[in-house]
């Protein structure tokens, strides 16, 4: 038979990272690598974040982090929302929901963040709360809310997770944002969804 | 029979959207009644009376709920042959590729992670010595790994009964298996002898890592199971276990796009799989 056996081979030889932030890519990839195993590697690995440009070493970055799915490794990720690179936002959004146990604490301050397109982002994180959490949180959002593409990144979200308490916060951003009949149609959809109380 | 509790077409969007999201598994409305009757079966089952109660269970994954609501959906027993588009795709397209890019010599290694009890790489053995004409003049080296200690005494073993085969025609059955009981059989030894078993946990680069790397790997119906964290590490062990240009087969409900953006999707005739990229560093 044609096929062959053989031990598998042995894994090669990765030298020992001395920098996640110097050589080339594949160097500081395996940096990352072995620093996201370390038990002092988040700090190695937040520092490194904001320098590093090479997206599949940034991704490695943002997986040991998540990885690691403490409060510093949070707050680590966190500044990548105000980026103006939108595949470091999305990046660091990624990593968030995958440490939903970390992002908790900040989602409130996040949905009251000055910056629009931070408070349209975190909605998102939202989905990992706690039902009665989210429904409070995006609720008093919702009747706050002035720009309306943030308030539909929640009303999305609330499609999912909405309960019958959070229907007033919707019904007054319907009034609103009266004359935006996209978001009227959404809100509309996350209503019915929500359904029967 | 029990009463389908009332899941209302908004309900059952939910739990499509959630479904999707958390998975990557698709249901249209073609697959309401299925979605329904699963549903009515896990609130039966845990003895919950309200669709809203048991949505925000599965949200909250209690007690691995989002694993016990998926397994409805995908086939927990692995047979030969199971995904056979993907083994046309691998004789058709894949290998060929990468003999492309091998030196002289050089052997293609083929990676099945995790194997369970052994049809999925015994499978790629058969179907490669039955469909691939290069088979002949190619090394080709077959891996088989899984977490699992027992599926892989009982891969080496490589006995299997009649469901584990019904794919397969009586002419392969009887050219690659030994009859040893009733509706038992066992693997020749020959193919036996050609496929190699090891231990690994998909989430420990340092155990993929003494794997080498592969040319191809089929990593189905796993990542599924894993918590976004999890998936996200696993992938990248995966992306280092390949060789520039190696491919990664995934199951037909999974997408590595969702999952990770380090690999390239690569659309053959038979098959969606994802490519380890060749270009510029990512070497």
């Amino acid at each position: 038979m044609p096929l062959v056996r053989r031990p598998s081979s042995p894994a090669e030889a990765t030298a020992a990272p001395a920098s996640l932030t110097e050589g080339t890519s594949d160097q500081r990839w395996a940096a990352v690598r072995a620093a996201s195993e370390r038990p002092d590697g988040v700090a190695l690995l937040a520092a490194a974040l904001m320098r590093e440009n090479e997206p599949r070493v940034r991704e490695a970055i943002f997986t040991g982090l998540a990885r690691a799915a403490t409060a510093e490794s949070a707050a680590a990720v966190i500044p990548c929302l105000r980026s103006e690179d939108a595949g470091l936002r999305t990046a660091a959004i990624d990593a968030l929901r995958a440490m939903p146990g970390a992002t908790r604490p900040h989602v409130a301050a996040l949905l009251g963040d000055a910056d629009a397109d931070v408070r349209l982002l975190s909605c998102e994180f939202a989905r990992d709360l706690p039902e009665d959490e989210a429904n409070r949180l995006l609720g008093d959002l919702l009747v706050r809310e002035t720009e309306k593409n943030v308030a539909a990144a929640a009303v999305e979200v609330l499609a999912e997770i909405g309960r019958p308490e959070v229907l007033p916060a919707l019904e007054a951003c319907a009034e609103r944002f009266a004359g935006d009949g996209f978001l009227l149609f959404s809100i509309k959809v996350a209503a019915e969804r929500i359904g029967r109380p | 029979m029990s009463e389908l509790p009332a899941v209302t077409e908004e309900e059952f969007r939910k739990v499509s959207d959630f479904l999707y999201r958390r998975t990557g598994m698709l249901f249209t409305e073609t697959k309401r009644y299925y979605v329904q009757r699963r549903i009515a079966d896990r609130m039966t089952f845990l003895k919950i009376g309200s669709f809203a109660t048991y949505f925000s269970y599965l949200r909250g994954d209690v007690d691995g709920e989002i694993e016990q609501f998926i397994n409805a959906f995908t086939v927990n027993e692995t047979y030969f042959y199971r995904e056979e588009h993907q083994l046309r795709c691998l004789s058709a397209d894949l290998l060929n590729e990468r003999v492309q890019a091998k030196k002289p010599g050089e052997a293609l290694r083929i990676w099945s992670v995790p194997c369970a009890t052994g049809e999925e790489p015994y499978s790629i053995a058969i179907w490669l010595l039955e469909n691939w004409p290069e088979v002949d003049v190619q090394d080709i080296e077959i891996v088989g790994s899984d977490i699992d200690t027992e599926c892989l005494t009982a891969a080496r073993q490589g006995e299997f009964g009649q469901r584990a085969l019904m794919r397969l025609s009586p002419a392969l059955i009887g050219k690659y298996f030994e009859t040893i009981g009733p509706d038992r059989w066992r693997i020749v030894s020959d193919l036996r002898q050609s496929v190699q078993f090891t231990a690994v946990n998909l989430m420990e680069g340092s155990q993929t890592r003494q794997h080498g790397k592969f040319d191809i790997i089929f990593c189905r119906n796993v990542l599924i199971y894993f918590d976004d964290a999890s998936r996200r590490l696993a992938a990248e062990n995966l992306f280092e276990s390949l060789v520039p240009g190696g491919f990664i087969c995934l199951g037909h409900t999974e997408s590595m796009s969702r999952i990770s953006p380090l690999f390239e999707v690569r659309r053959f005739a038979d098959a969606i799989v994802y490519q380890r990229p060749t270009g510029g560093t990512h070497g």
